[in-house]
C-alpha cells in the first residue's frame, strides 16, 4: 500500500499541471486575481466618487443660505435650465436624458424659522441608478441646515438642553451584545469557511483523482498494474491515500496563502482585528478543525477514485466529477440556513454536520459531545464509500470497460 | 510449462441495442450474455514458444487477460508448473510475465523507476534489482535512455522498458498479447529478440499475433481460436503441413474456411 502511494506522490509531484493548480495557484494567482479586482474596483469607484456633477436650483431666490452651501462643493457645477424646461414632466425628461446630473427645487416657504414657516420639502430630481455621491453631499448639507434650525427653534421656545435632547428622541433602544467579539465575526465567516475548505479539498482532489484512475487507464497501465502479485486492496488503499492527501494539502496551502495574503494586505485596523479573532481561536479548536475535515475528505476522495475507476479516460472522468461539486455545496448551503445548528439530526447529517461544527469551532460555541456524532455518521460513511470502492476495483466490468 | 483446459469466460452485454450487425450474428450472443471464450485449451511446454493466432474478436486477447489472471475465467483450469492459479492468483502473478498490447509507461518517471516500481511491486529487494535492471538493460540496449523520463521515449524505447519491466521478477512464463503491432521494423526485431533469449532460456512463451512471419520465424507451437474455440492446436510443422500453398491458406483451414475463399468475415 505504501509503495503504491509513495509512487503515485513521486509521479504527482513531477507533475506540472497538478502542481499548478494545487500550489502554485492558491499561492500567487488567487491573491493576484483579488488584488487585482480589488484595485481595479476601488479605482473606478474613486473615479465616479470624484466626477464633477452638473445640476441647477429652481426657486434659487427662496435660499441664499442652501445656495451658497452648495456653491461651496466643488465637485458640484451650476448650470441653468434652459427656458423652455418648465413643468416637473419636462424637468424630468430632461435629467432622465443625462443633460443634467440632477436639479433641486426649493419651496416658496423655505425659512430658517421652521416654527412659521412649517416642514420645508425639496426636491430632487436625478437618476437613482447609481452610486449615492449626490444624496450624501445633499444630506451633509441638510443634517448641517436642520441641526441649526432645530436649535433657534428650541430657543425660541424655550426649551432646556435635556428637554431638547427628549423631543429629538424621546424613546431609545440601548443594546448590550453578551456575544463576544470572536462569536459575532464567527457567525459571519464561519458559514463561509467550511463551504470554501469543501471546495478547495474536493478541487485540489479532482486532478490526481482523475489521473490516478482514468489516466492509468488510458494509459494502459492499470493492466498491468492490475497483474502484479498484490492486492487490490492495497492498490485501492494507496491511491486513495494519495487523494486525499492531495486533497488536505490543496485546502491548507490555500487556505494558510489566504490567511497569509490577507494579514500582509490589511495590515492596518482590519488586519489587527483578523489577528486577535485568529488568536482567540484555541490550538485544540484549530486541531480539530483540521481532524474534522480528514473524515470529508476521505468521502471526496472515495467518490472520486470511484468515479475515476469507472470512467473510461481523463475527459470522461472530468466530466462524472464536475456535477460533484454541485452536489456538494447542497450540505453546506444548509449549515448556512438559519435557524440550522448543530442538534439532534443535523448533527447526523453528513457535510452538513462537519460544517456547522467548523462554524461553532471558529465561534467557539461548540458542543464537544456532538463531535461523536458528527466522527461517527462521517467515518461510516467515509468507509462505506472506500469498501464500495474496492468493491468496485474487483469488478471486471468496470476495469475493462 | 503451462497447461490450460477448457477455459471459457461469457460477459453481460449491457446494452443489447448497441450490438452491431455482426455482434447480432455472433453465435456467441446466448440471451444477455456474450460468451467471449467458450471452449479454449493448450499447453506450452518449457522452452517452447506458442503462437496465438486468430481472427480479431477470435477471443485471444480475453484469453491471455484470464492466463495473466486480470480476469477470472467462469470455468476451466490453467496450471503453470503443476500450480493451479486460479485458485491463489496473488501469489500466481510472481510467476507470470505479461505484456499486453496497448501497455503504457508512467510518463513521469524514468525508465528505471517504472522497472524498480514493478520489481518492488513483486516483492523484490532493492538490490535484486539494481542487479536485473543492469542486466536487462544490457541485453536489450537501454542503457542510452534509461534514466530519463519515459514520456520522452520513442516507441521503440518505450517496448524496450515495458519488456523489461514485465520479466523484471525472471516469470517462470511470458505471456505476450500482439506484442509487434504498431511497432516499426527495428522494434519489432527487438520484441522477437527477446522472445529468442526466453526460448534459449527454457522460459515458455504465449504470444498473440497477426503475423504468420513472426510465427515461422519463432514458434514451436501453434494455437488457433476462432469463435472462443480452439480451432487447431499441435506444433508449428503440422500448421504449416494444413496447406501446400502458404501459411495464410494452412491459416484459413485451420479455421475451417475452404480453400481459396476471401478472408472476408
Amino acid at each position: 500500500m505504501w509503495l503504491v502511494f509513495q509512487k503515485e506522490i513521486k509521479e504527482l509531484l513531477r507533475d506540472k499541471k497538478t502542481l499548478f493548480f494545487m500550489i502554485a495557484l492558491p499561492i500567487l494567482l488567487f491573491p493576484l486575481l483579488i488584488g487585482g479586482a480589488l484595485y481595479v474596483g476601488t479605482n473606478v469607484v474613486k473615479g465616479a466618487v470624484e466626477k464633477t456633477r452638473t445640476y441647477a436650483i429652481i426657486g434659487d431666490q427662496f435660499s441664499d443660505e442652501f445656495v451658497g452651501k452648495l456653491n461651496e462643493i466643488e465637485q458640484f457645477s451650476l448650470q441653468k435650465l434652459p427656458s423652455e424646461v418648465q413643468t416637473k414632466e419636462q424637468i424630468v425628461a430632461y435629467v432622465k436624458e443625462g443633460n443634467i446630473d440632477f436639479v433641486i427645487e426649493i419651496p416658496k416657504n423655505y425659512s430658517s424659522m421652521v416654527l412659521d414657516s412649517g416642514k420645508i420639502t425639496l426636491t430632487l430630481y436625478r437618476n437613482q441608478a447609481g452610486l449615492k455621491v449626490v444624496e450624501n453631499k445633499l444630506n451633509k448639507i441638510v443634517d448641517e441646515l436642520s441641526d441649526l434650525y432645530q436649535t433657534i427653534a428650541f430657543s425660541s421656545l424655550g426649551l432646556s438642553e435635556s428637554q431638547q435632547i427628549s423631543v429629538v428622541t424621546p424613546i431609545e433602544v440601548e443594546e448590550i451584545n453578551v456575544a463576544d467579539e470572536r462569536e459575532t465575526l464567527g457567525e459571519s465567516i464561519g458559514g463561509f469557511i467550511p463551504y470554501l475548505i469543501f471546495m478547495l479539498c474536493l478541487q485540489g482532489a479532482m486532478l490526481p483523482a482523475s489521473d490516478l484512475g482514468a489516466g492509468e487507464k488510458e494509459r494502459g497501465t492499470l493492466e498491468t498494474l492490475l497483474i502484479t502479485p498484490i492486492e487490490r486492496t492495497k492498490i485501492v488503499l494507496g491511491k486513495f491515500l494519495t487523494i486525499a492527501f492531495a486533497g488536505v494539502t490543496s485546502a491548507l496551502v490555500t487556505v494558510l496563502s489566504i490567511a497569509l495574503w490577507t494579514a500582509v494586505l490589511s495590515r492596518g485596523e482590519a488586519g489587527e482585528v483578523l489577528v486577535k479573532f485568529m488568536t482567540s481561536i484555541d490550538a485544540i479548536d484549530f486541531l480539530l478543525v483540521f481532524f474534522m475535515l480528514i473524515p470529508v475528505v476521505a468521502i471526496f476522495a472515495a467518490v472520486l477514485l470511484a468515479l475515476s475507476i469507472y470512467a473510461r479516460s481523463f475527459k470522461e472522468a472530468q466530466g462524472y466529477m464536475t456535477p460533484l461539486v454541485f452536489v456538494t455545496f447542497i450540505p453546506v448551503i444548509f449549515a448556512m440556513l438559519p435557524g440550522v445548528q448543530l442538534k439532534g439530526i443535523w448533527a447526523w447529517v453528513p457535510l452538513t454536520n462537519v460544517a456547522l461544527a467548523i462554524k461553532e469551532l471558529i465561534k467557539g460555541t461548540m458542543d464537544y459531545v456532538q463531535l461523536f456524532a458528527i466522527f461517527g455518521s462521517t467515518a461510516v460513511i467515509a468507509g462505506s464509500l472506500l469498501a464500495f470502492c474496492i468493491y468496485w476495483f474487483k469488478q471486471e466490468k468496470v476495469l475493462f470497460r | 510449462m503451462i497447461e490450460i483446459n477448457k477455459l471459457a469466460k461469457k460477459f453481460k452485454v449491457e446494452n443489447p441495442k448497441k450490438l452491431s450487425e455482426q455482434d447480432k450474428k455472433d453465435p456467441r450472443l446466448q440471451g444477455r450474455f456474450f460468451h467471449s471464450v467458450r471452449e479454449v485449451s493448450f499447453s506450452c511446454q518449457n522452452g517452447q514458444v506458442l503462437g496465438l493466432l486468430g481472427p480479431n474478436g477470435a477471443g485471444k486477447t480475453t484469453t491471455l487477460r484470464m492466463l495473466s489472471t486480470a480476469l477470472r475465467p467462469d470455468s476451466g483450469s490453467i496450471n503453470i508448473g503443476g500450480f493451479d492459479i486460479l485458485k491463489n492468483p496473488v501469489e500466481a502473478r510472481k510467476q507470470i510475465g505479461f505484456l499486453s498490447g496497448g501497455t503504457g509507461l508512467y510518463g513521469r518517471l524514468s525508465g528505471r523507476e517504472n522497472i524498480a516500481y514493478f520489481g518492488k511491486l513483486n516483492g523484490m529487494t532493492n538490490d535484486a534489482i539494481i542487479k536485473r535492471t543492469a542486466e536487462l538493460s544490457h541485453r536489450l540496449d537501454m542503457d542510452s535512455f534509461l534514466d530519463r523520463r519515459s514520456e520522452t521515449y520513442s516507441t521503440g524505447m518505450k517496448q524496450k522498458a515495458s519488456i523489461a519491466r514485465s520479466v523484471i521478477h525472471s516469470p517462470k512464463v511470458v505471456i505476450l498479447d500482439e506484442p509487434t503491432t504498431g511497432l516499426d521494423i527495428m522494434a519489432t526485431q527487438t520484441v522477437l529478440n527477446f522472445i529468442r533469449d526466453l526460448k534459449n532460456d527454457n522460459t515458455p512463451v504465449i504470444f498473440s499475433t497477426h503475423h504468420l512471419d513472426e510465427v515461422s520465424e519463432l514458434c514451436d507451437k501453434v494455437t488457433v481460436i476462432d469463435q472462443g474455440q480452439t480451432m487447431f492446436n499441435d506444433t508449428f510443422d503440422a500448421f504449416r503441413a494444413l496447406d501446400e500453398v502458404s501459411l495464410h491458406e494452412s491459416f484459413l483451414r485451420s479455421i475451417g474456411k475452404p480453400k481459396h475463399q476471401t478472408t472476408e468475415r
